[in-house]
């Protein structure tokens, strides 16, 4: 059967180790983009697949969030259209912060929101990674 | 299923060429406890180096970046061993007798990520929201190999730790303990003809399991893995259950809090008296909504098969385990069981935001373990055990918290268990 899935992302790694394998929707923009992005699809009917919070790396400190919904609408859900309005008024109460992120940072945060990902998709995120690394 | 625990009161922690406990002290030569540490082959091949330390309550130092306690315990009659399914064989544990060496702890630390491992100050204001400040700590800082990715330094400072503790534990083994306890459950039948009256109460336990740098393990088991289950909360006291994960700092379960859950003790304190201990039920977090859909008919499922009254529910992290603990709550309530939750909360700076990332009218019994987002400063400390570096990146950090004059502003979430969502700790609100 064809997967289901569509995933929202902000993260580069996610497109490097996944898009063999999963339509992915990749922009350039901030984690609430990310969150608004995937409510609005919610609000449409599409299913919502992962939590829209995983991890518990707090939205003020990571740039990047990855949240898979249906590729097309079913039925609308309310309970999941709660989740992701919670989630975007969870987001807002956070203080934001000017942080300088360093590319190592950037990379530990990548590499959190992507394996949290796989988690959620059940993808071998080590597996992932190794592809990777090949030449 | 019967535990027998013999607590072991350590006094004091002193390096020396011999390993042993005497008279409340803990001697050990880090040179031994290192190459116990080192004969594991993942170990080996992922470490370059694990330096060992001693904090004491009230002194001048700050650990950090932490990555778990651990408790030395040593199983001293009866099946299995300490860890099962990871260090020990897998057989069953909690029966029997274990040696406890209370007061003290082994504390690993690390730079796995740049953010989210959290800080134990041994004295000062920070001291006051940790547990971790009254105990005697051993610390093992653990260097990685060059190159080494972040989950496989995860993997060998979590068994370097859990070995460490091991051959700590061990010198316990021919010890005199100062105090025994005995905890015992019963079977279904035989607990509801022993206190017909009492109420049947168990513990909904929740594990992180998120994904890799956010697991729990059951016998060696990935938690995202596993059905809700029961086990016996003796077997949790005997490390069935340990933390492989790096959430933040403040409510992060180390596996010391696994040992030590004040939810089994408080239980345990009760059973026989004001209600009947049933069991623990282990359920997962997981990302993917239709493994929390699962877990959650499986937890209703089982306390409705074991015709409880009421339930604790224990979460850990935020966001994500918000919409598990509701789920559970919810649907454990629709079976006629009153529940009531610990969590903590994020409520902004201020305090005045919505604490969860989720509610139900339902969940009307709650338990706080504090707000994470308070802001705290903490003063300089003469020694730091570990690294600064990343202060201003983990959880609850931010650009500046780490101030020239050696100071930190961050919020309460840099401290390990500060928050702790099994009541592990001193903060709570009425």
């Amino acid at each position: 059967m064809e997967r289901d899935y569509l995933i929202l992302t902000n993260n580069p790694l996610v497109v490097r180790c996944l898009e063999k394998w999963y339509d992915i929707a990749y922009e350039d923009v901030g984690y609430r983009d990310v969150l608004v992005k995937a409510r609005d699809l919610v609000y449409l009917g599409h299913t919502l697949y992962t939590h829209p919070l995983s991890g518990s790396v707090k939205p003020n400190e990571t740039p990047y969030k990855s949240v898979v919904v249906s590729k097309v609408p079913h039925t609308f859900s309310p309970e999941q259209a709660e989740i992701m309005s919670n989630a975007v008024m969870a987001f807002d109460k956070f203080t934001p912060r000017n942080r300088v992120l360093t590319d190592k940072l950037r990379e530990d945060f990548q590499l959190i929101d992507y394996t949290l990902l796989c988690g959620g998709i059940d993808f071998d995120a080590v597996a992932g990674l190794s592809m990777l690394q090949q030449p | 299923m019967k535990l027998e625990l013999g607590f072991i009161e350590i006094s004091d922690i002193q390096f020396s060429k011999e390993c042993k406990v005497e008279n409340g002290t803990l001697f050990v030569n880090p040179d031994e406890v290192k190459a116990f540490v080192f004969q594991d082959d993942d170990v080996k091949a992922c470490l370059k180096d694990a330096c060992f330390d001693i904090a004491k309550p009230g002194e001048s130092v700050r650990i950090t970046p932490v990555k778990d306690v651990i408790e030395p315990r040593v199983k001293v009659e009866g099946p299995g061993g300490e860890f099962p399914g990871v260090i020990a064989k897998v057989d069953t544990v909690g029966s029997g007798k274990t040696h406890v060496l209370r007061g003290m702890a082994v504390v690993t630390a690390g730079k796995i990520v740049g953010f989210q491992e959290g800080i134990i100050d041994m004295s000062g204001p920070g001291a006051e929201y940790t547990p971790f400040s009254k105990l005697l700590n051993l610390v093992m800082v653990c260097e990685p190999v060059d190159g080494l990715k972040q989950h496989e330094y995860e993997h060998a400072v979590r068994i370097a730790g859990l070995r460490a503790a091991t051959f700590v534990g061990e010198l316990g083994r021919n010890v005199e303990p100062n105090e025994t306890k005995v905890f015992e459950t019963y079977g279904i039948k035989e607990g509801m003809q022993k206190y017909p009256d009492l109420p049947r109460v168990a513990y909904v336990h929740m594990l992180q399991s998120q994904g890799l740098l956010h697991d729990t393990y059951v016998y060696g088991v990935d938690a995202k893995r596993t059905l809700t289950t029961i086990i016996n909360p003796t077997e949790t006291m005997d490390g069935a259950i340990i933390s492989g994960n790096c959430v933040s700092a403040c409510d992060k379960n180390t596996t010391y809090h696994h040992q030590n859950n004040p939810v089994v003790a408080d239980l345990f304190e009760q059973h026989g008296k004001s209600l009947l201990y049933v069991c623990n039920i282990i359920t997962n977090e997981n990302v993917y909504l239709a493994d929390k859909q699962r877990s959650s008919d499986w937890t209703a499922k089982l306390c409705r098969l074991l015709d409880l009254d009421g339930v604790i529910v224990s979460q850990e992290g935020f966001g994500n385990p918000d919409t598990d603990l509701i789920m559970n709550t919810k649907k454990i309530e629709l079976q006629g069981v009153k529940t009531t939750i610990i969590t903590d909360e994020y409520a902004g700076q201020d305090g005045k935001s919505q604490s969860l990332a989720d509610a139900d009218p339902l969940a009307d019994a709650v338990v706080t373990g504090g707000n994470a987002n308070e802001v705290i400063i903490l003063p300089k400390m003469d020694k730091v055990i570990g690294m600064l570096d990343y202060v201003d990146k983990i959880a609850g950090g931010h650009a500046g918290s780490l101030r020239p004059d050696g100071t930190i502003e961050a919020e309460l979430q840099v401290i390990t268990g500060a928050t702790n969502e099994m009541g592990f700790n001193r903060l709570s609100a009425r």
